[in-house]
């Protein structure tokens, strides 16, 4: 349980650097499409975010706290839905959780690295 | 002239093998009667096979609770013309294996409170058996845990929470906060291992604080307040 | 063991516990908006985990692609998901993740054994101190900050409050 609470906060700080990139940093005469999610042409567009290796490392950050935090959420959730624990569920539900991070991971590195 | 009340009662009788049905009743109604004055009055006069546990008829025996419009309440301490409605629906609690109609066999309450040995216990067992001086409290010491003394047992936040419907192993709110009553008492010599009892995925962690429990409580008891401190202690 | 069949009945049967508040008050409301908003949004971070690794060029690729490729890919994805559903959806989503930030904060408060009140001597249909005001202040402060949320992901997003 302590590491749902950790997680969560995780999720505040990281979260909070994240949305602020997307949302809080465009003019507010444009929407979010023809500026922060453009590919590469104003500071906080996609890749200038993942450029910035600190950046990248709180949005690594996030990814690790959103998949604990949600897939022990499930997990909750799962048992709680059937009535009992089971296994096999933690099982899936960790190797969701594992490619999640891996396939993040890549996404963040290679935005990271393109020039 | 005198007011009536519809009463949709669920009836279930598990020789038929079905599911259970509702029975309408016309009550005549007073001022000052209760829910449980109705009942009574449907089997002295309309049906006598209707079968509702009751004892004391002044919420304290802890007897009667049942789910009346959809929340649960002490039938007896309920006033039919507090609801203020013309159809009044008395269904038995949910989370307990039901009997007979209105009648729920509490033994999972039971059985999960003695599993936690919510009683006073002493490291000593001779003076737990035979007391020899008095276990004096200050007022403060009595104010931590009084108000969950006052728990009459009789089921409603157990029916009420959430989480004991759909997760039958947990130890529900009662006996969680019985934990915490003992847990707080000068008096009590268990200490941490009270918490430890309850420091697991059954236990302390499976309360979300839907409140219901408190919500629902006859007494006051406020259970939900119980195991937020009783989870702050195992947090510590 | 339960059979297939009443093991469904059992599912069913938590589910309309856990999605219907009933009359149980506000607390009961937060439980249910906790629960439906987690889900939600654990589902909508898996799907936003995929569909960012669209920008660059989906799950066959491992290494550092050429730039004009990622960018292809980006332009790709974006003409997808660029469309009013998505753009409401996200708003909904902006929604859910607010309140249970919030709500959750409160929720770890109360976890922690604060502002959940103390034992005191109850009176007769007295309110219980757990579930006081100023949870009930700290829920709505939530509710209202979700629906900021989605206001500001809808004008994000779509540009509807502009002139
Ligand atoms: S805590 Fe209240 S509702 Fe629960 S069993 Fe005791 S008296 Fe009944
Ligand atoms: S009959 Fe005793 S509590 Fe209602």
């Amino acid at each position: 349980m302590l590491m749902h609470y950790l997680s969560g906060l995780g999720i505040l700080l990281f979260g909070a650097v994240h949305i602020f990139t997307i949302f809080f940093t465009y003019p507010f005469q444009a929407t979010i499409w023809e500026t922060t999610l453009k590919f590469d042409s104003i500071p906080f567009a996609i890749l200038p975010v993942y450029r910035n290796a600190l950046l990248a490392a709180s949005l690594f950050g996030l990814l690790l706290c959103t998949t604990v935090h949600a897939m022990n959420g499930l997990r909750t959730v799962i048992a709680e839905l059937v009535g009992f624990r089971n296994k096999w569920v933690d099982r899936i539900l960790i190797a969701v959780g594992v490619f999640l991070t891996v396939y993040g991971l890549r996404t963040i590195l290679i935005a990271h690295l393109l020039v | 002239m005198t007011e009536y009340v519809k009463f949709l009662v669920y009836r279930y009788r598990p020789e038929d093998g079905k599911k259970g049905v509702y029975a309408d009743y016309d009550v005549p109604v007073k001022k000052g009667m209760t829910v449980l004055d109705g009942l009574i009055y449907i089997k002295e006069n309309l049906d006598p096979t209707l079968s509702v546990r009751f004892s004391c008829r002044m919420a304290i025996c802890g007897s009667c609770g049942m789910r009346v419009n959809g929340l649960e309440m002490l039938a007896c301490h309920t006033q039919i013309l507090g609801l203020r409605r013309k159809h009044i629906i008395v269904e038995p609690m949910r989370n307990f294996p039901l009997l007979r109609d209105l009648v729920t066999d509490m033994t999972p309450l039971f059985m999960k409170q003695k599993a936690l040995k919510t009683w006073l216990i002493r490291r000593d067992e001779l003076e737990q058996e035979n007391p020899t001086i008095q276990y004096l409290q200050s007022e403060e010491e009595l104010g931590k845990y009084l108000q969950f003394t006052y728990c009459i047992q009789c089921g409603l936040c157990y029916s009420a929470c959430p989480v004991v419907s759909t997760f039958p192993a947990f130890l529900g709110p009662q006996s969680l906060m019985k934990v915490y009553r003992y847990f707080a008492d000068s008096r009590d010599e268990v200490g941490r291992e009270r918490v430890s009892f309850v420091d697991k995925f059954e236990g302390v962690w499976r309360c979300h604080f839907a409140g219901s429990c408190s919500a629902v409580c006859p007494k006051g008891v406020d259970p939900a307040l119980a195991i937020q401190l009783l989870r702050r202690e195992a947090l510590k | 063991m339960l059979s297939q069949r009443e093991g469904r009945t059992k599912v069913l049967q938590s589910l309309r516990v856990m999605l219907v508040p009933g009359r149980y008050g506000l607390e009961r409301w937060s439980f249910v908006l906790q629960r439906i908003s987690g889900v939600a949004v654990s589902l909508y971070f898996i799907a936003h985990i995929l569909e960012t690794g669209n920008f660059v060029g989906g799950i066959t690729v491992w290494t550092v692609p050429e730039y004009s490729f990622a960018e292809a890919a980006h332009q790709k994805s974006v003409e997808l998901l660029k469309n009013p559903v998505f753009d409401v959806g996200l708003a909904v989503i902006g929604f859910l993740v607010a309140l249970h930030t919030f709500n959750g904060l409160r929720l770890i408060l109360t976890h922690f054994g604060f502002l959940v009140g103390k034992p005191g001597r109850p009176e007769p249909f007295e309110q219980p101190a757990s579930l006081n005001a100023r949870q009930r202040a700290l829920f709505w402060l939530s509710i209202s900050l979700a629906v900021f949320a989605l206001l500001y992901t809808l004008d994000a997003l779509m540009g509807v409050f502009r002139v």
